[in-house]
């Protein structure tokens, strides 16, 4: 399975956006299979967490299919801190 | 040019925050809970321009579908989906006798486009076949699914008279148009209605757009588009069933159908004693055969 990474910039829904190192920014689809809920994105978004998305091609769909979010470095805003 | 006098505060190209109640400067209304918030579209003024259908992706984040030549002229979404909540349709219309015909109507470009999008009706029957309560009636009487309540049974689908509710299969979720819902709660026009540049797509209070639309059919009666109807406003064509009224509703020119519309929706609610009436009396004759039989 393919992986990238990067920092979660735009979340709608089970949807997101994640820009990686080049700034390059691509369209994740939270897979139903994948551990995480859509609302745990959104959290990840708030942080800029530095994440780790291991996914797979969608079929007729411009976007990605994401199937595991690891968590790469702590949080960076104050209430990750506490 | 009428320009409110709020806007003259924000003449800065670049801003450092947000605008509070910024709908009154780009739809002349202030989004308060509590209140009817919809659509009306106006047929007539709409250039196809799909700029709704970008918006609409753009803000919701929503991925690019339907990929390759539909093979429906101008159409390249085909209908609404999962993943388009808005949907340009273009309906040729070439001639009083069909796309052959070389004798144009007066004043008539040959296309018809509407702008389609979820309705928000009043008595919506998706959420009245939600079994899990993940379709709500929000504050600005709007109707949305809740993703982390979703369980992707899909029986909004079929309840839905207008085929708006589509289920994703990569996340396994009901998915329509939020009519902008985090953007309502934050005091801004939704997307569609903000990007379009006829004003085909107009955004406000319910009571507000029904007396617009009337206003505005009347002017078209007076001008000879004597065929120019609401579809949608309350007791008209589309608010059938006991759906009342269409928080969304258009100015056609055309029968509904020509527009993929249904021309009498109505709440599969209505026929909910006469189907368990139908499925008991089968019971019973079944069960009488069985006993016939058997004796």
């Amino acid at each position: 399975m393919k992986q990238t990474e990067g920092v979660v910039t735009i979340v709608q829904e089970g949807r997101f956006q994640l820009s990686d190192d080049a700034g390059v920014s691509h369209l994740f689809i939270l897979s139903h299979a994948a551990s995480g809920e859509p609302q745990q994105l959104e959290t990840l978004q708030r942080r800029q967490s530095r994440v780790r998305v291991r996914y797979r091609p969608a079929r007729n769909v411009i976007g990605l299919i994401a199937e595991a979010i690891d968590l790469l470095e702590p949080a960076k805003s104050e209430d990750a801190r506490q | 040019m009428n320009v409110h006098p709020r806007s003259l505060d924000y003449d800065q190209s670049s801003l450092d925050r947000v605008i509070p109640n910024e709908s009154e400067l780009t739809a002349g209304v202030v989004i308060e809970p509590g209140r009817s918030y919809g659509f009306f579209t106006d047929t007539t003024v709409c250039i196809g321009c799909k700029a709704c259908e970008v918006a609409c992706k753009e803000w919701n984040n929503l991925p690019a579908d339907n990929l390759g030549l539909t093979g429906e002229s101008y159409d390249n979404t085909g209908a609404l989906s999962a993943n388009t909540w808005r949907h340009v349709s273009f309906i040729e219309r070439s001639g009083a006798g069909g796309v052959r015909d070389n004798a144009q109507a007066p004043f008539q470009s040959g296309w018809l486009m509407m702008s389609d999008v979820c309705k928000h009706c009043h008595n919506a029957p998706c959420l009245e076949a939600c079994p899990t309560g993940a379709l709500f009636k929000t504050e600005f009487d709007t109707v949305v699914v809740q993703q982390d309540i979703c369980n992707g049974c899909g029986y909004c689908v079929p309840a839905c008279p207008f085929g708006v509710v589509d289920i994703n299969t990569l996340d396994g979720k009901a998915h329509k148009c939020t009519l902008c819902y985090d953007r309502l709660k934050g005091g801004l026009e939704p997307a569609c209605a903000k990007s379009c540049p006829t004003d085909s797509i107009q955004f406000g209070e319910l009571s507000d757009l029904q007396q617009r639309a009337q206003t505005r059919l009347e002017q078209l009666h007076a001008r000879g588009v004597t065929n120019a109807y609401l579809y949608g406003a309350p007791g008209g064509p589309g608010a059938t069933g006991g759906l009342e009224h269409l928080n969304a509703f258009f100015l056609l020119t055309e029968r509904p159908e020509i527009y993929n519309l249904p021309v009498a929706p109505t709440r599969p609610a209505n026929r909910v004693a006469g189907s368990l009436a139908a499925g008991l009396a089968a019971v019973a004759g079944l069960t009488l055969l069985a006993f016939l039989l058997k004796e």
